[in-house]
């Protein structure tokens, strides 16, 4: 242990700290809020995130060099931690701005709804900064938590109350095998904390007695990984939770999470098992080619959008594993920083187009009216020019058209897998995102080619209007400019 | 040494038997209490192993408050379990089959060194106390860890009461604060009005 | 350091700017504000241009990436400029005109519903000219050569309703594929062998692969270079009109004459001779690639020159006589005479602007009227008009002391002073299109301007002289046609470009011809007495004889060499030839790829296939998608299983 990792300061949990006594303060304030709309606690909310904004970028001028612990090495406060941190604030707020108005129609906009989110930010948050399978594992737990009570919050839908219900029962079945996994790898290293067991790890690969029983370990986790990512074939509660759960919920687990989820890959896999990368490599391999193939030869027999995006959320994470499995080829590292920093990458623009994608079905959706299926899409061009053309650049950034931010994520991973080798996979890769253009383009067509089914003018607040707005042009702008975002992330894992 | 491992092994068979029974029992009520003694066997083991804090924390919470509640909800609802289970017994033989395979999978990384008995651990120090050292660690290395399993306490509660507290709208209550606060004004309204003219 | 930076992002920034205000919100800021924005853009550039070249004379340049887009493996994709002397005047010549341009929109334009759409579309032309021009590695020169493509195609079909218009900005478009193919062929190849994209590293492996071949065709071994070289004229041939890509540019002119004056003569144009002296560490060590160029240039130089003259449409001689000087710089390029190429370059952006902008004027006098039959004696009724346009006249024709005399003799006494094969050819042609450019240029003055006036009378009562935002760019332009060429000692004897043009000491014609030259006025006496300047005046007095004096004498002479005006009337037949060739061809082998390859492979195979893929993925999806929790739960532990079993089997 380093001195710093001993020292007992708060300072970098700080973000973290504030968080939960802010999320305590809100779910009291909120009784005291009268109106139905529900706006001290909205904006509370908000002010929450910026705060927490503020101190995680206040706090990330201690880690600019090198990481800092806290308690003992259970906490990490990394340059990956930082970043992904304020992703998460960032698509934690545009989520609230989305879905405030689906949430006030149908009379699910509560203090607990504001509070659940928040726990689950919180819950990102410790997951993204484990240090210990400790702490990975609660964080993990913390989230799924929040996340199941907010799927199943619309109680008096029979849909919602199923897929929580499953999201429930399969997340425990994954919780176990990630447990059992982290058992197995406590067993044979005899720590638990993430960074000893790496140094443990290098010791005992080499071990042919071991060796089998550290893989043993690794399958069980990366089983725990495939389902919060949602990789075939561990990816069957997506469509289900995706379609069952309301939009604005859909929308939350199909956004922030998956940074969270991503950082649980990177904790364990290259902070944890690097010397191990042979193999997870491997099993990644496999885990990204069904994933790809399945999900968007899926997504085209979806007549329901959120099943839909549903099945496209299983094919990007499966294409996002092409950067995390080709940093390490044959014993060298040259690769890494390069391959992960494009995962990353790829892992922040995909947040950023689900939550635009959902951001519009919320927009298009009213009281009393789900906008879920292709034909909701009909003739949106007719309706409002400038959302049909958002949706088309989240359509093309989805199916990784030039010049959109999806498009340059997906080069950037293709250039990773091909310049660790992995040409034929390279070659899989973009036949089967040529297949999964299809079915984003068909949304484009059904926008501007048919007749609008449903003429209603499309409502709204500002603030959505606003948001959704800068989030179609970021997607733009993020694709002809990549390198800022781009060099974050390579800083980031740079600094690991 | 003998008789602690004829115990162990006695305590183990009863805990599986226990635990299948869990799942195969047909009453529900049958199910619950298999599991309280799952639990107690559970404890008894962790008592040979010296974990006395953690045996009798084991009783009084599981034992004694989840699986207490737990019969209750068990009872008061009227729950056909064989319904549920229809899917059960349909997909055992799958089950089975992946269960076997997996077992049969994990003895074959694990058999060959982990099933070999250990050497004796080393005699415990005089005073040593499992409850403080349990302390120790819990409060100072692991207070972050223990915090964020507080924190997801109280999800669970925030979710729990989220989920099922209903607001009926006919319920009528009343109201003690606003009683005491009335005043004669907003009770009794005193009004002039002409008096009638006799006719 | 900085502040030089900012300039240089300054330059084609600001355009940019400009171009996006006027597009995006034209109709919000109105027809005032777009042309305000844009030319205050292309002002702040050129301004911006000037500093920079004042920069670049005392010894400064720059070199640098500006910013990387991407990263692929070992080659990185920048934005990077190369701020050197010839960028840095090639960067004013195009503000400038581009400037003059813009001013002289305003009148032009002034009746057009698409005003805003105009000004924004030339601002954007100017920005991807910029970016052409300050580009330091090929990818960046593509895209600036692709994005000039495109607004020209755009502004070609400026007046989209019309079908000329339409069909010319395709025709215009698909020559440029060509040679952009090509071109692209190049870029690749030089990426393949030199694994780099950037000028500096290209540059300075290419000694090192002077003596690598290729082998094309089994057998046929070819240097690389010249493979390399000859790809990339090929694209400078495209977009430079170069015979046989030439085709495309008499056609352009159905677009509004003020981008024939920007894009089709002054700057676009010369962007694949700026390309090819841009490459001059690579052309200098390829003969052959030399000659070809050389020859291909002196084709085109007397070839079109000849059509020029039987042409009627004045904007069409004057597209003509832009082939013509392009074809003159082309010859220079071959004869590595770079620096007189871009000299003349230069000069010709500015007489030749003027020739057009001139045009425009009287066309737009004459309501629309292009037939200069239906012109003559305007000399009266447009006098600034006249006189700048015989200023650009007497330039283009090359005499003393205008500015092309000076720069279309260096040339000459460059080709002349070559040794290698063709350049024979060369000469000789280039002597023979002199004498055809007087006789054209001033055919163009005298039918216009001269003698009696052919004008309907109805315009002709109401013919004045245009407004001052028309003939303030006219006069402006004027001036450096006449006095541009003054530089001469400075830009193409002094070794003005240095380091950034490079000529190997073999063909160090210019070099030798240096030693020779004694200032200005000896040069100009020198041609007083050269042959060149005695075909230009004869073929101008031949003009005046045959425009003014016998005016009956022409159409005899048509009809006495019958088929052969007939030939060069027709343009020599390559209009006919090409949409013979190509477009029946493309339509024949359209026809077979459609049976076979469309109905059979992709509706048969790709489409009702992939359909049969997707609907059998979809029901076995289903069949395990079946929302039953126990099934989901065994797929994941089913997975586990594999996995184990996929790792411990080894």
């Amino acid at each position: 242990m380093t001195d710093s990792m001993l020292s007992g300061s708060f300072a970098p949990v700080l973000p973290e700290i504030f968080l939960l006594a802010a999320a305590c303060v809100l779910l009291i304030a909120d009784l005291f809020v009268k109106s139905e709309r529900r706006t001290a606690s909205y904006v509370l909310a908000q002010l929450i995130l910026l705060g927490c904004a503020l101190l995680t970028a206040l706090v990330s001028t201690y880690s600019l060099r090198r990481p800092v612990y806290a308690f003992g090495g259970l906490f990490v406060g990394d340059q990956m931690a930082n970043l992904l941190k304020l992703m998460a604030y960032l698509a934690t707020a545009m989520a609230l701005a989305y879905s405030r108005e689906y949430l006030l129609d149908r009379k699910l906009l509560k203090g607990e709804f504001l509070a659940l989110l928040l726990f689950a930010l919180l819950g990102i948050m410790v997951l993204v900064s484990a240090n210990s399978f400790i702490t990975l594992y609660l964080g993990l737990e913390l989230l799924s938590l929040c996340l199941y009570a907010l799927v199943a919050l619309n109680r008096d839908s029979a849909a919602s109350t199923e897929a929580a219900m499953k999201y429930f029962v399969l997340g425990a079945l994954a919780s176990g095998l990630l447990l059992y996994g982290m058992s197995m790898i406590y067993g044979a290293t005899g720590t638990l904390t993430i960074s000893e067991v790496a140094q443990h790890v290098a010791k005992l690969s080499g071990n042919a007695a071991q060796r089998p029983f550290l893989v043993f370990g690794l399958v069980f986790l990366m089983a725990g990984i495939a389902f919060k990512l949602g990789l075939v074939p561990f990816h069957m509660w997506i469509p289900d939770v995706y379609q069952g759960a309301p939009t604005a919920v859909t929308l939350v687990i199909g956004s922030a999470p998956k940074l969270a989820a991503f950082a649980m890959a990177m904790r364990l896999l290259v902070n944890g098992l690097l010397e191990l990368a042979v193999d997870w490599q491997q099993m990644l391999v496999i885990l990204a080619v069904l994933s790809m193939a399945l999900g968007n030869l899926a997504a085209i027999a979806q007549v329901n959008l959120k099943r839909m995006l549903a099945y496209s959320t299983i094919a990007h994470m499966g294409f996002m594993l092409l950067g995390l499995l080709s940093g390490v080829v044959g014993g060298n590292w040259r690769n890494a920083a390069d391959a992960y920093a494009a995962a990353m990458y790829y892992t922040i623009v995909y947040v950023l187009m689900a939550l635009g994608a959902f951001g519009v079905l919320l927009l298009l959706s009213r009281a009393g009216f789900e906008c879920e299926t292709l034909e909701d899409m009909k003739g949106l061009n007719r309706r409002s020019p400038w959302y049909a053309f958002v949706m088309l650049v989240l359509m093309f950034s989805l199916a990784g058209i030039p010049p959109t931010a999806g498009f340059y994520a997906k080069l950037a991973v293709l250039s990773a897998a091909v310049s660790a080798g992995q040409v034929w996979l390279a070659v899989l890769a973009v036949i089967l995102a040529l297949v999964g253009a299809f079915y984003y383009l068909r949304v484009v067509k059904l926008m501007y080619f048919d007749e609008p089914a449903d003429t209603t003018p499309i409502a709204g607040s500002g603030e959505m209007r606003l948001v959704l707005s800068a989030n179609g042009l970021a997607l733009l702008v993020l694709g002809i400019v990549p390198q800022p975002l781009m060099a974050l992330c390579f800083a980031a894992i740079k600094a690991l | 040494m003998i008789v602690e491992t004829a115990v162990f092994y006695l305590f183990a068979a009863v805990m599986l038997i226990a635990g299948l029974r869990v799942i195969t029992a047909r009453n529900p009520v049958h199910a619950a209490l298999f599991l309280v003694l799952a639990f107690f066997t559970a404890s008894a083991i962790w008592l040979l192993l010296e974990a006395e804090f953690l045996a009798i924390a084991l009783v009084l919470v599981y034992v004694g408050a989840v699986m207490v509640l737990f019969l209750f909800v068990v009872m008061m609802l009227d729950i056909n379990l064989e319904r549920l289970r229809e899917g059960f017994w349909r997909n055992l033989p799958l089950a089975l089959v992946v269960g076997a395979i997996m077992a049969a999978e994990i003895v074959a990384v694990i058999a060959e060194r982990y099933f070999e008995v250990a050497s004796q651990a080393p005699p415990l120090p005089a005073g040593y106390s499992n409850t403080r050292a349990l302390g120790m660690l819990l409060y100072t290395d692991y207070a972050y860890a223990f915090e964020i399993a507080a924190v997801i306490l109280l999800v669970a509660i925030v979710a729990a009461i989220a989920l099922t507290l209903r607001r009926r709208k006919d319920t009528k209550y009343q109201s003690p604060a606003q009683q005491v606060r009335v005043r004669p004004a907003e009770r009794v309204r005193l009004v002039s009005m002409p008096a009638e003219k006799d006719r | 350091m900085i502040a030089m930076k900012t300039l240089y992002l300054l330059v084609p920034l600001a355009p940019l700017a400009g171009a996006l205000a006027a597009g995006l919100f034209g109709r919000a800021i109105g027809r005032r504000g777009a042309h305000t924005v844009t030319i205050l853009g292309v002002l702040i550039a050129f301004l911006a241009s000037c500093a920079i070249l004042v920069d670049v004379l005392h010894g400064n340049s720059f070199n640098g990436a500006v910013y990387t887009w991407a990263t692929s493996g070992e080659t990185r994709f920048e934005i990077g400029f190369l701020i050197d002397r010839l960028s840095a005047l090639m960067i004013v010549v195009v503000s400038f005109v581009s400037l003059m341009v813009h001013v002289y929109t305003i009148g032009y334009m002034a009746d057009d519903p698409g005003y805003q759409r105009f000004f924004s579309y030339i601002a954007l032309f100017t920005f991807s000219m910029l970016m052409l021009v300050m580009a330091n590695n090929f990818l960046q020169l593509f895209f600036g050569w692709e994005a000039v493509g495109l607004v020209s195609y755009l502004l070609i079909g400026f007046w989209y309703t019309r079908p000329s218009a339409t069909y010319a900005n395709l025709k215009a478009f698909i020559v440029n594929r060509v040679g952009d193919f090509g071109f692209l062929l190049g870029i690749a190849l030089v990426l393949a062998h030199f694994g780099t994209l950037d000028y500096a590293g290209v540059f300075s492996q290419a000694p090192g692969q002077a003596g690598a071949t290729l082998e094309l065709l089994p057998g046929s071994h070819w240097l690389l270079l010249t493979v390399i070289c000859l790809c990339l004229f090929v694209g400078a041939m495209g977009k430079s009109a170069q015979f046989p890509l030439h085709v495309w540019l008499p056609d352009s002119m159905e677009g509004p004459t003020p981008i024939s004056a920007l894009i089709h003569a002054a700057t676009m144009v010369t962007a694949g001779i700026f390309m090819v002296a841009r490459m001059s560490p690579l052309y200098e060590l390829s003969q052959t690639a030399l000659s070809v160029v050389m020859v291909v240039g002196a084709i085109t130089a007397l070839f079109m020159a000849l059509i020029a003259v039987t042409q009627f449409d004045i904007k069409r001689v004057i597209a003509y006589s832009t082939l013509s000087q392009l074809g003159y710089m082309t010859v220079a390029l071959g004869a590595s005479a770079y620096a007189a190429g871009i000299f003349h370059l230069m000069t010709h952006a500015f007489f030749k602007a003027v020739l057009f902008l001139g045009a425009g004027s009287v066309i737009i006098a004459l309501h629309h009227e292009q037939d200069m039959r239906r012109m003559g004696g305007l000399r009266k009724y447009m006098p600034v008009t006249y006189a700048t346009v015989l200023v650009g006249a007497l330039a283009n024709a090359g005499l003393p002391p205008f500015a092309g005399f000076f720069s279309k003799d260096a040339i000459l006494e460059a080709v002349h002073a070559s040794q290698l094969p063709g350049a024979g050819f060369a000469y000789l042609a280039l002597l023979a299109a002199v004498f055809v450019g007087g006789v054209y240029t001033f055919r163009l003055v005298f039918y216009a301007f001269h003698g009696e006036t052919r004008v309907d009378p109805h315009v002709l009562e109401h013919l004045r002289e245009s407004p001052w935002v028309v003939t303030l760019p006219l006069v402006l332009l004027a001036i450096p046609s006449l006095a541009s060429g003054w530089w001469l000692g400075k830009v193409v004897f002094g070794n003005y470009f240095g380091s950034s043009i490079e000529v190997l000491p073999v063909h160090a014609g210019i070099a030798e011809l240096a030693a020779e030259y004694h200032g200005l006025w000896s040069f100009m006496l020198h041609g007083l007495a050269g042959l060149p300047f005695w075909l230009a005046l004869a073929g101008a007095a031949l003009a005046w004889y045959l425009y003014t004096v016998r005016t009956d004498l022409p159409k005899r002479i048509a009809v006495a060499f019958g088929p052969l005006y007939a030939l060069v009337e027709g343009k020599y037949g390559f209009d006919e030839l090409y949409s013979w060739l190509f477009a029946g061809g493309a339509r024949v082998l359209g026809k077979g790829l459609w049976r076979g390859g469309d109905q059979t492979v992709i509706d048969g195979v790709v489409v009702n296939g992939s359909a049969r893929v997707v609907g059998w993925v979809a029901s076995v999806v289903r069949l395990f998608q079946s929302g039953l929790i126990y099934q989901y739960a065994v797929s994941m532990l089913v997975g586990v299983v594999l996995l184990t079993y996929w790792f411990l089997r080894s």
